[in-house]
């Protein structure tokens, strides 16, 4: 399933914004491999988009400031490659679905970035027709964007990114503006992009509970340092997470309150039960 | 309508705000109907309907806490309670009088609402002429405008702030920022819509303090939320809305514990119900991790338990 | 909320006129444009004006054709007011007439085309692509931004500030707290929208390829060349021939 060259090496990262006297992030060290599915968490002001930033090539060529380290994806130095070039191998997902949708309609929007890349027509026209239909939003085609819900707005946006058959998704707190229902079905729509296109996804979240089931691997980071980065289980069992501004499922609160709080966690209402029921036997 | 409140407990802000509402000051009054809303239809401009035949009753003190998914009229339905909003048919009353002659400045003294987004309406040059710019409209006089400003800095932690811009301000502080200025005119219902899109973990608990020390004070509370998991351990009443419609109407016990209910509102059960149905608990869901422990020991060790009513 | 955003620009006809290619529309009311400029014949220029009506027509658009030219009418008809006193009565019809056919040719080409269509004329006729995104982000967000002003405005209005009373002065002292979030959304906007387009690789290259071409049909060349015989016959009468 994953092989053993990473797909994405961060090496001593470290990053001011311009004018400023803080280090956003400080000396950050990861490596992803392709197919994880990756939360990245901390408190607001932690560095985690600046970190998310860093790996499709708005830091540092859309954002100055003073630059350490290095971040290679896929073989490519991220500050010596054009954001062009970057964004074939990494999709961004902004947290605000209005502000990355340009276009006046869905499909000439989602076509944005084959336009740019100066794909011919034709082809355009054909990865659109299929994404759309793999996202369930064919029927939208024609309709401009502030006719659509936020949920909507969302796949737009995501449909937008894919048409660029890129390597990894990074997704900045997709589920913020949604409903829980409408959330859940988002992330269902992550984890099958993953299954179909081999994708390695990248997400930030707050809140733990829709997401922890297709999470691989769990970065907490602390002001601009990564103080956890291990399988999600692992780091519940030990560490309070909530201190770091992450919100714990209930489910998760009560296993450790009982001391159930091992490799085996339980995750979700289910699992507990499953473990109560084995643990009264 | 009633004149100066006869009852000296209630804090006199100033001549501007005391005649308003009859109901202010008697805290002596118990179950005093604070919002009403008679068979309220409420029509977009364009026709489609947001609120269809909604009738319920807040009583002063209660912590309301509406669900639904988006565009089941939420926030369609509080803006009517600050006039933001007005009936296409029904009446809306606040504090006894009807909403429909009053504007949306003028309720407000009485029904303060947090929005879900902090960004749009900071404009001040400093925080502390922001939190000032509310108080100076309501007509509050200059000493007391002071005394609310230093207020709302020392309890929210914004002293530091007090000359800086509010653009400057982080997400989360702008947010607390959006709080303190609501409550720093002490209104008597505070309408909360979203508070915890975004929010940290440490933000939520804050918020969560924030809303059990108003009600504690008596005051009335109503919070728009999706976040089930936020509510639960407040174990608010709750109003269940879908399609414009209220669909169910009861305790935290009662709809959220019901997830034939919850269905029908889109809305997902909070983890602790899902797992007390799991584990075949009927009559009364924890509402923390505390209770839930508390039950499954008894459970395990087989202790009888009397049923449990909601607390 | 969304009812004041939806027909706003994005009315999409199926007649005649709005089938034709773009150009050609914009040929057509350069055409009707030019030679009303030029004629001085008041029997000409109501040539000019019943075609376009005819064409407003068969559009479909005459009620909002009608809205868009009520402050038109407005200002010729003060124009001919002017005039009349200034000149004479029948220079002042001709000024009247002739303001109101210029005015009227360059309205019914934007009533019929879609901002879509703009954008693909911006880029055909070799505009540089950030001027077109300026354009084109511009119109997408009018929307959104009527939709913050009216959130603005009730967040405000939630402070008691009273935006429906007051007199002149106070009214305008009241849009500064509208104003100023607005215009700081809009900025923030901005950035945003910078980072996501540079995000989709925009600028990878000078001239982007489009998921629609333009094409020129057969109709479109015969009414282009309907459209160049009748200026040219237009002009002639305009410059040549003295028709009152």
């Amino acid at each position: 399933m994953t092989s053993d060259e990473p797909l994405i090496r961060v090496k001593d990262l470290s990053f001011k914004y311009l004018g400023t006297t803080r280090r956003v992030l400080d000396s950050v060290n990861i490596e992803i491999f392709p197919k994880e599915i990756v939360l990245v968490a901390g408190h607001s002001g932690s560095g985690k988009s600046t970190l998310l930033r860093a790996l499709n090539g708005l830091i540092p060529h859309h954002h100055a400031g003073d630059y350490e380290g290095s971040v290679v994806i896929d073989g490519l130095t991220v500050a010596n490659t054009a954001m062009s070039e970057l964004a074939r191998k990494v999709g961004y997902i902004f947290q605000n679905p209005d502000n990355q949708i340009f276009m006046f309609t869905v499909e000439r929007d989602i076509a944005f970035g084959l336009e740019n890349l100066r794909v011919p027509p034709p082809e355009i026209r054909k990865s659109v027709d299929t994404i759309m239909d793999s996202l369930g939003i064919r029927h939208l085609a024609l309709r401009p964007p502030h006719e659509l819900s936020d949920g909507q707005k969302q796949r737009v946006a995501i449909a937008g990114v894919i048409a660029m058959r890129p390597k990894i998704l990074i997704l900045d707190e997709p589920t913020s503006l949604l409903d829980p229902f409408t959330a859940s079905s988002m992330i269902g729509l992550v984890s099958d992009l993953r299954e179909r296109f081999g994708m390695t996804i990248l997400i930030v979240e707050h809140r733990l509970d829709l997401i922890l089931r297709i999470v691989t691997r769990m970065i907490i980071l602390d002001r601009g340092r990564v103080v956890f980065n291990d399988a999600p289980r692992a780091i519940l069992s030990e560490v309070d997470v909530g201190r770091y501004g992450v919100t714990e499922p209930a489910i998760v609160r009560l296993a450790k309150l009982m001391g159930l709080g091992d490799n085996n966690i339980p995750i979700d209402p289910g699992s507990m039960a499953h473990r109560l029921e084995l643990a009264s036997s | 309508m009633g004149e100066d409140s006869t009852t000296a407990e209630h804090e006199v802000k100033s001549s501007a705000s005391t005649t308003i509402f009859s109901t202010f000051g008697k805290k002596d009054t118990k179950e005093i109907e604070i919002v009403k809303f008679d068979s309220v239809d409420y029509s977009h401009p364009s026709g489609v309907a947001a609120l269809v035949n909604v009738s319920l009753s807040i009583t002063r003190g209660e912590f309301v806490a509406v669900l639904g998914t988006n565009g089941a009229g939420k926030s369609t339905l509080v803006r009517h309670i600050n006039g933001l909003l007005k009936p296409t048919h029904g009446t809306v009353s606040v504090f006894g009088e009807s909403t429909r002659e009053r504007t949306s400045a003028f309720l407000s003294r009485g029904v303060g609402m947090v929005f879900q987004n902090a960004n749009n309406q900071l404009f001040a040059q400093t925080v502390r002429q922001e939190l000032e710019f509310a108080l100076k409209n309501f007509g509050f006089d200059r000493q007391t405008i002071q005394d609310r400003v230093e207020w709302a800095l020392n309890t929210f932690s914004l002293k530091e702030y007090v000359d800086k811009p509010p653009m400057e301000l982080s997400g989360g502080e702008k947010k607390r920022l959006c709080i303190a200025l609501v409550l720093a005119w002490d209104p008597e219902i505070l309408i909360l819509d979203e508070p915890t899109v975004g929010q940290d973990y440490e933000q939520k608990a804050l918020l969560g303090q924030i809303i059990m020390k108003l009600l504690g004070e008596g005051k009335t509370v109503m919070v728009v939320t999706h976040d089930v998991e936020f509510i639960w351990p407040l174990q608010p009443r709750v109003i269940l809305m879908s399609q414009g419609r209220i669909i169910a109407d009861g305790s935290s016990q009662e709809i959220l514990g019901n997830p034939a209910v919850l269905s029908k509102g889109d809305v997902l059960p909070p983890q602790l119900v899902e797992l007390s149905r799991l584990l075949g608990w009927k009559n009364y869901y924890p509402k923390d991790v505390f209770e839930a422990e508390s039950r499954i020991i008894e459970q395990r060790y087989n202790i009888r338990v009397p049923d449990r009513k909601e607390t | 909320m969304q009812w004041i955003a939806s027909g706003f620009l994005f009315s999409r006809g199926q007649t005649v006129v709005h089938r034709l290619d773009p150009r050609v529309r914009l040929a057509l009311a350069i055409a009707l444009f030019v030679v009303s400029l030029a004629s001085h014949s008041i029997v000409e220029l109501i040539g000019i004006i019943a075609l376009i009506l005819a064409l407003v027509s068969v559009a479909k658009i005459l009620r909002r054709f009608s809205r868009s030219m009520v402050f038109t009418a407005a200002i010729t008809l003060i124009a001919f007011v002017i005039y009349y006193f200034v000149s004479s009565p029948l220079n002042a019809l001709t000024f009247a007439l002739r303001l109101l056919a210029v005015i009227a040719s360059t309205s019914v080409f934007f009533l019929t085309t879609t901002p879509d269509e703009l954008e693909h004329m911006m880029r055909w006729m070799k505009i540089p692509s950030d001027f077109v995104m300026i354009f084109v982000i511009a119109v997408r967000f009018v929307p959104v931004i009527l939709l913050d002003s009216i959130q603005i405005m009730d967040a405000q209005r939630s402070r008691g500030l009273e935006l429906d009373k007051g007199n002149f002065i106070q009214r305008i002292r009241n849009t500064i707290p509208v104003l100023v979030p607005l215009i700081a959304a809009s900025l923030n906007r901005s950035l945003d929208l910078a980072e996501a387009m540079d995000s989709r690789a925009y600028g990878a290259y000078p001239r982007p390829t489009s998921l629609y071409i333009m094409k020129l049909s057969l109709s479109d060349w015969l009414v282009f060349s309907l459209i160049v015989i009748g200026t040219a016959f237009g002009l002639y009468i305009a410059l040549f021939v003295h028709l009152l």
